[in-house]
């Protein structure tokens, strides 16, 4: 089943005014166009379905209500140290060509389904960000809040041999608007050999608004691609947070963390390919779950025929607040080379009541008790977060979210 | 040992389970699944008519749904072609529904039996047995004892005839309906032979029944329904073992399991599954648990050519629970894609699932599982552990645990680890004067060894013969 058409007022003539406005150059515009034509033929990026049930329902999605490209509005920072390009999209085209040229959709194929062709086709607002050869950076901030009904976000992250980067991108949203949202944001990082990203994202949209998140790293030899995702916002979140180790001895440290309420809904994904020899990736992810609010996670350990000597964890760890909500997980590992070790886990649970039971005999109120629990239930991936603002405003979300 | 036991140790593996007999029927329906054949078993079996009508209606299903074809990983169907299926052929015997002398059957029938040890397990350590051949039951015996206490065992074909109310309530109704899945529903339509098992309120059968299934001939497809109702309090272990030799074209079997477990019954079933590896294995196996009930699902699949077998419990009673224990080897050529399903529909559920798998020569094994929770089923609990061993790199080991959690008063927890055979444990036993076949057979079953050790002796001895002789390559 290929998905709904999008609203009628999306079409070629909207895709080339954004374009303009971007001033990009033709074959640029070609990869939206042909993104655009191709939205027909597309599926919905894959849910988990079990005898019955749909893990995640896009297909209730209503585009004609919330997609609005040509009115797209957004406040941006885009902050980095001297040594490092951080490029709003514009002057990306204007400077970069020939970098965007070489990169874009090297990573995610700008068709890999629906919802990023979609993406490709629209978007109007986005960062490059570009770290030359033994230059170690620290602190690029991207901040977007949404101020309009839809907003497409474009974000490219390249590291030359031997460089490092640390990068934190939030999402939130700003103006209200009456009605529904959407958001979607794709994320193409190249590492190159040597290199070192780390890249920490922190979504905090509106509970009006529903979110699609794609983000991939690909890994050359001796490359790291470390990711941290923090869901706390949205209605509804697609995301999937996923690494290509290419290259030898290449890395991937993936650490997820959310906290939902209400009726939110998070589809969560991890994703590693190990797709040559001596690379090691560690999955880990922890969430919390109140009211009725749900969750889905998938996490994928795929090791391929060629990947001799492969470490590859998974953990993942959900805590339920409430009887009314849903935690759903699947933690898979296809394993194509015998030369690995590798392992998974999951668990789902309540508070553990020797724990109340503990922090109660202290004198300590129940929900003060709860409080601190929750809190320490998300330690262990807050200890794995390198950039201290990131840990920092993950904490404190998590603790205002408490009260 | 016993001489039972020394039968297991055969190692002419020819004479153990490949063996082929000259095909001699009475009926034989033709190649495909039409309405035709339909009628053709029902009239055969003079069946009454509401069970043609259940038949039919199958039919309907299977011709309706479409084949599974989008679960990530799942074994290739796409050369199992059901319509070049013979679903149906009765053994030419004197004595329709099971002879209750193995000396009435022909001999080429009692022979087969015989090469696979069923005349001798009998006499030592069951309380009862059924044979099938083809798509009938041949032979059907039980200790008087338990006729006396009145344990039902015969032949599901009998038990139509025979206990209509008790077969009219239970089969494929609740448990497992046609429309569950597509070979659900091509059984419902073709199912043949098959046990059917009843144990009386608060007896417990103290000795294992077992049912053998055997298909001798080229292409042909095997359909066997079982039938066990445990009333509240009762205990039963049933086993069954499979086999077929080798042909060039492929062979369906395609098995409905239906266990009702009463209020604190205790229901095991095992299975030794070993079919040739030109047969498709695609089985439904459900048990519905009442109150305080326990099931137990045993399974070591060791043949077929792909096998897709997800033994489910449902927890439908407070404080019922559910063990599942498989092992599944997978060498050359072969698929082995199977797990568990548990529903926890009750508070104070438990639910534990052991898998082992063993990949080797390019096989690929997957446990695919789901654990579903529900809403008010508070104070479960359900732990999950599969573990993978790899020999070589041509092999594939997937692991795919689905889990849905709809209430928080849970306990749930899933691991699993993937590894190679290690060359240091290898070298050790090596150095300990064993040569590499014996050490990796060695540490194969020690891998295993925490659940055939569940095993009563006979299957854990056999288990561990058909993993020898898939070490070997010597198992067609």
């Amino acid at each position: 089943m290929t998905a709904a058409q999008v609203h009628e007022t999306i079409s070629e003539e909207t895709v080339r005014q954004i374009s303009d406005e971007l001033d990009e150059p033709d074959w640029l515009l070609e990869t939206r166009l042909d993104a655009l034509a191709a939205l027909d033929d597309l599926e919905m990026p894959d849910v988990i379905r079990t005898p019955g049930r749909d893990w995640t329902n896009l297909h209730a999605l209503d585009f004609e209500e919330f997609v609005d490209p040509l009115n797209a509005a957004e406040d941006k920072d885009q902050i980095g140290p001297d040594e490092v390009e951080v490029l709003p999209f514009a002057e990306a085209v204007a400077e970069r060509e020939d970098l965007l040229r070489e990169q874009f959709g090297s990573v995610i194929d700008p068709e890999e389904n629906y919802l990023v062709a979609l993406s490709t086709a629209l978007f109007s607002t986005g960062t490059v960000v570009y770290v030359p050869e033994n230059v170690d950076a620290e602190d690029v901030t991207i901040r977007t809040t949404q101020n309009s009904r839809s907003l497409f976000n474009y974000t490219l992250v390249v590291t030359e041999q031997s460089s490092s980067v640390t990068i934190l991108e939030r999402q939130d949203t700003g103006e209200s608007v009456d009605g529904e949202r959407y958001y979607s944001g794709v994320v193409e990082i190249a590492a190159g050999e040597n290199s070192h990203v780390q890249y920490g994202s922190l979504q905090d949209l509106d509970e009006e608004t529903y979110n699609y998140a794609l983000k991939r790293g690909d890994a050359a030899d001796y490359a790291t691609v470390n990711w941290v995702d923090g869901n706390l916002g949205s209605r509804l979140t697609k995301s999937s947070v996923e690494t290509n180790l290419d290259g030898e001895g290449s890395e991937t440290k993936t650490v997820g963390a959310f906290f939902g309420h209400d009726d939110q809904h998070f589809d969560i994904a991890a994703r590693v390919w190990h797709n040559t020899a001596h690379t090691t990736a560690d999955l880990v992810t922890r969430g919390v779950l109140d009211d009725e609010a749900r969750s889905v996670y998938e996490g994928v350990q795929d090791v391929g025929r060629e990947a001799w000597d492969t470490n590859s964890y998974q953990r993942e760890n959900t805590l339920m607040l409430s009887d009314e909500s849903e935690a759903d997980a699947s933690p898979k590992l296809i394993i194509n080379n015998h030369d690995t070790e590798a392992s998974h886990s999951a668990t789902v649970g309540q508070i553990d009541e020797e724990d109340m039971f503990y922090m109660t005999s202290r004198a300590l109120g129940d929900e003060t008790a709860r409080n601190m629990l929750v809190e320490g239930f998300f330690v262990p991936v807050l200890e794995e977060i390198e950039v201290e603002e990131l840990r920092d405003d993950l904490a404190a979300r998590v603790r205002e979210r408490l009260q | 040992m016993s001489s039972e036991q020394d039968q297991l140790k055969q190692t002419n593996t020819e004479e153990r389970f490949e063996f082929k007999k000259e095909e001699r029927s009475a009926v034989r329906s033709d190649k495909g699944l039409t309405e035709e054949v339909v009628r053709l078993i029902s009239d055969d079996k003079d069946e009454p008519d509401w069970m043609l009508d259940r038949r039919l209606r199958a039919l309907e299903h299977w011709q309706e749904m479409p084949m599974p074809t989008d679960w990530p990983g799942q074994p290739d169907l796409t050369e199992l072609n059901v319509e070049e299926i013979v679903p149906y052929i009765r053994p030419d015997v004197d004595k329709r529904s099971g002879a209750d002398s193995w000396e009435d059957l022909p001999d080429e029938i009692q022979d087969t039996f015989e090469k696979l040890g069923i005349p001798d397990a009998e006499r030592e350590a069951l309380s009862g047995v059924g044979a099938q051949y083809e798509s009938e039951v041949v032979y059907q015996n039980m200790q008087e004892r338990w006729e006396e206490k009145g344990v039902v065992f015969m032949n599901m074909d009998k038990a139509v005839q025979e206990h209509p109310d008790l077969v009219k309530e239970h089969f494929m109704t609740s448990c497992v309906p046609p429309s569950d899945n597509k070979f659900a529903a091509l059984h419902g339509a073709v199912w043949s032979g098959g046990s059917f098992v009843y144990v009386p309120e608060d007896v417990t059968v103290n000795m294992p029944v077992q049912a053998y299934f055997r298909m001798n001939s080229e292409g042909m497809g095997q359909f066997e329904h079982t039938l066990i109702i445990a009333e509240p309090g009762s205990e039963v272990h049933y086993i069954e073992g499979c086999s077929a030799p080798k042909y060039g074209t492929h062979n369906l079997h395609s098995g409905g399991v239906e266990v009702f477990v009463g209020e604190d019954a205790h229901v095991q079933y095992s299975t030794v599954q070993n079919w040739s590896k030109n047969t498709f294995n695609l089985n439904t196996k459900r048990a519905i648990v009442e109150k305080g009930g326990r099931m137990e699902w045993i399974s070591g699949s060791m043949g077929s050519k792909a096998t897709m077998l997800y033994p489910c419990s449902i927890l439908k009673g407070r404080e019922a629970s559910a063990n599942n224990i498989t092992i599944a080897f997978a060498g050359e050529g072969q698929n082995i894609d199977t797990g568990a399903k548990v529903y926890h529909n009750a508070p104070n559920t438990k639910s534990t699932i052991e898998s082992k798998s063993i990949s080797k020569d390019g096989g690929r094994t997957n446990y695919r599982g789901l654990v579903h929770i529900s809403e008010g089923a508070e104070n479960s609990s359900t732990s999950v552990e599969c573990d993978a061993l790899m020999f070589d790199n041509e092999s594939t080991s997937d692991t795919m645990p689905y889990m849905e959690i709809d209430e928080s008063k849970v306990d749930v927890a899933h691991e699993a680890t993937v590894g190679k055979i290690g060359d240091e444990d290898v070298f050790y036993l090596q150095s300990r004067g064993l040569d590499d076949d014996d050490a990796k057979q060695m540490i194969v079953s020690g891998f295993i060894e925490p659940i055939t050790e569940e095993l009563p002796i006979e299957y854990a001895v056999e288990l561990n013969r058909l993993i020898e002789l898939e070490m070997e390559g010597s198992l067609g």
